[in-house]
């Protein structure tokens, strides 16, 4: 295996006094790979970003970047390119001024630096606005002459500290594919920290939740969704139905909503477990062999454009489904295949 | 909302009008308006050495103000905005605005006593003057300073540059000192015009021949009354004069290091 771009090794950081921060992270970017790092607000997602780009020094543990050992190396010696969630663009610089920035420093001569400043405002599509300062750019132009200026020195790895939570809805769904277009043109591995899971699903390689200062699980979208270690991951990553229950046979559960036949699941009987089924898994109407059907009564409907998801009430508890019929639901069923059966209980 | 608005505008305004009606005014006795123009209160505020010693001292002592506060301002507003400890930042921010909780007045007993003793015997100088300046503008610039601090996010800034390779010699340079240019000079603005109106401290403090110009305009009002409107007329156009030109001088250097760089 070729040497991770970017590696952490049980880095412990916690902030004086408040006793947050990140605890025994351990963690490897591949080259070239984008990993998405979600997590609701406060779960240590940007101390984590912090530490890798040295704005912060770990308590404990090592940081290497392609291999070197850097975690007592200043911000400005590791040569990564961050994009931060304001943009930070220096206002008194026109845009390819403040892409030019990290050549000048490098000692990049005059007539060099304007030209591969412009390439690079060019490849983000930006090449009609060079002269122009911060003030009179739009936030996505913004965030594109942000996004310049950290590619422009060549980093050895790409850090976006939510690079879109700024943008409007429309503008963010583009930048998505656009910096998921450079960041493979360029191969260049990424840390992308986001709270919006759903950017994180559809750009990442793989994704690492946090949770508390700590990393829950890392794995391909397809992984953390069809597969999450926790409940806690199941309950971030989409839309689920959780039920905490109790293995009553093999292929049998119990939960608030009735009794589940399952896939042999291996639980041991008695077990408390928690049952996971994804929304667009509930079937509307009762299926061919009549297993797993519920009666109720439907709750809300709500008509999102493509499908709508509803809450239907059996017997004082709730399943969650999607569906993109349309017609009343009074009956729904859930096939054993799509049961999960997670392990830990709340 | 209207008529309160134009009922305050003419409450601020009236005064001012009112001076420069008397400033032109020949006579003005017991009359609600002056009779007669002329300009010679004008002429003959120019010619008196006492005035024209003073509007010197006062455009020294407002230069000199600036240049200090602006190189001490600077440093001490960075340091506080970059303070880690939440105590410390509200500590140093009582510090620095109790001077403008303090009466000036307290303030020039200060000075009096320590600059009156044996051993600084400066009273009287032009730089007690300056310093006692210095003190009371001080405050107002920080202010200034460390808000727009905050609200442009410059530690924010200084990592950008900071991934991007600066150290921070370079990005104090390149990047602190021009993104608040606007900040010191608005800053600098309100430093200028205070120092210029400041009467309280000056009056205390000031030697015989080191009096700024509104310290010797209180001499004016037992004289005539169009010397007086004509003196103050002055006074209004000098800190209005000081204000645009101290904002002036600092854009017109931000802009030539830009065009420099």
């Amino acid at each position: 295996m070729s040497t991770p771009a970017i590696e952490l090794l049980g880095v412990d950081f916690s902030y004086p006094g408040s006793g947050a921060g990140v605890k025994g992270v351990d963690l490897a970017i591949a080259p070239g790979e984008l990993l998405a790092v979600i997590g609701a607000s406060g779960c240590g997602k940007t101390t984590l970003l912090k530490l890798i780009a040295g704005f912060l020094a770990a308590d404990r543990g090592t940081i290497r970047i392609d291999g070197a050992d850097m975690t007592a190396v200043p911000p400005r010696l590791r040569n990564l390119g961050v994009v931060f969630q304001s943009y930070a663009l220096f206002p008194h610089m026109t845009a390819w001024e403040n892409v030019a920035y990290g050549l000048k420093v490098r000692g990049v001569d005059g007539s060099v630096r304007r030209s591969r400043a412009l390439a690079t405002l060019d490849l983000v599509g930006l090449a009609d606005f060079a002269g122009r300062r911060p003030g009179d750019l739009s936030g996505g132009q913004q965030q594109r002459v942000a996004l310049a200026r950290a590619l422009v020195i060549e980093p050895r790895a790409l850090l976006l500290d939510e690079p879109l939570s700024a943008l409007d809805a429309a503008r963010r769904l583009t930048m998505r594919d656009e910096i998921r277009r450079i960041q493979r043109e360029h191969a260049i591995a990424t840390v992308h920290i986001t709270h919006d899971q759903e950017e994180a699903l559809s750009m990442a390689d793989r994704i690492a939740l946090m949770i508390g200062g700590r990393i829950e699980q890392v794995g391909t979208p397809r992984e953390l969704y069809d597969h999450p270690a926790s409940r806690a991951v199941a309950a971030f990553v989409g839309h689920a139905n959780l039920w905490d229950s109790r293995i009553l046979a093999p292929d049998t559960v119990e939960t608030p909503v009735g009794i589940l036949r399952t896939l042999p699941h291996g639980c041991a009987t008695g077990a408390r477990v928690t049952v996971l089924v994804r929304p667009e898994r509930v079937v509307p109407g009762p299926a061919r062999d009549g297993v797993n059907g519920f009666a109720g009564r439907l709750l809300r409907d709500r008509f999102l454009g493509a499908m709508r998801r509803y809450d239907l009430a059996v017997a004082g508890a709730m399943i969650t489904g999607e569906t993109a019929t349309s017609g009343p639901i009074e009956f729904v069923h859930i096939p054993p295949a799509d049961i999960r059966i997670l392990q830990d209980r709340p | 909302m209207a008529w309160v608005t134009g009922l305050y505008l003419a409450y601020l305004f009236l005064p001012m009008g009112l001076l420069l009606v008397g400033s032109f005014g020949d006579a003005w006795f017991n009359t609600l308006l002056p009779t007669g123009l002329t300009g010679k209160w004008y002429t003959a505020v120019w010619d008196d050495r006492t005035f024209q010693r003073a509007f010197r001292v006062s455009l020294q002592v407002a230069v000199a103000t600036c240049a200090i506060t602006a190189a001490v301002g600077l440093p001490l507003a960075y340091a506080i905005y970059r303070t880690a400890s939440r105590g410390v930042r509200a500590m140093a921010r009582v510090v620095y605005l109790l001077p403008i909780a303090v009466p000036p007045l307290v303030l020039a007993f200060g000075f009096v006593l320590v600059f009156s003793s044996d051993e600084l015997p400066y009273l009287g100088s032009i730089w007690v003057l300056i310093g006692g300046h210095v003190v009371l503008t001080l405050p107002y610039l920080l202010q200034t300073l460390v808000g727009d601090m905050r609200h442009l996010n410059l530690a924010e800034l200084e990592s950008a540059a900071e991934s991007l390779g600066a150290g921070f010699a370079r990005s104090f340079i390149d990047i602190v000192v021009p993104a608040l240019r606007h900040s010191l000079a608005s800053g600098l603005i309100m430093v200028a015009a205070l120092s210029i109106g400041e009467f309280q401290l000056s009056n205390l403090v000031a030697g015989f021949l080191t009096r700024p110009y509104p310290v010797v305009l209180l001499q004016a009002f037992y004289g005539a009354t169009g010397f007086a409107c004509a003196a103050t007329v002055i006074l209004l156009v000098l800190a209005l004069a000081a204000a645009v030109g101290g904002a002036l001088t600092v854009r017109g250097a931000a802009a030539a290091r830009s065009v420099a760089a």
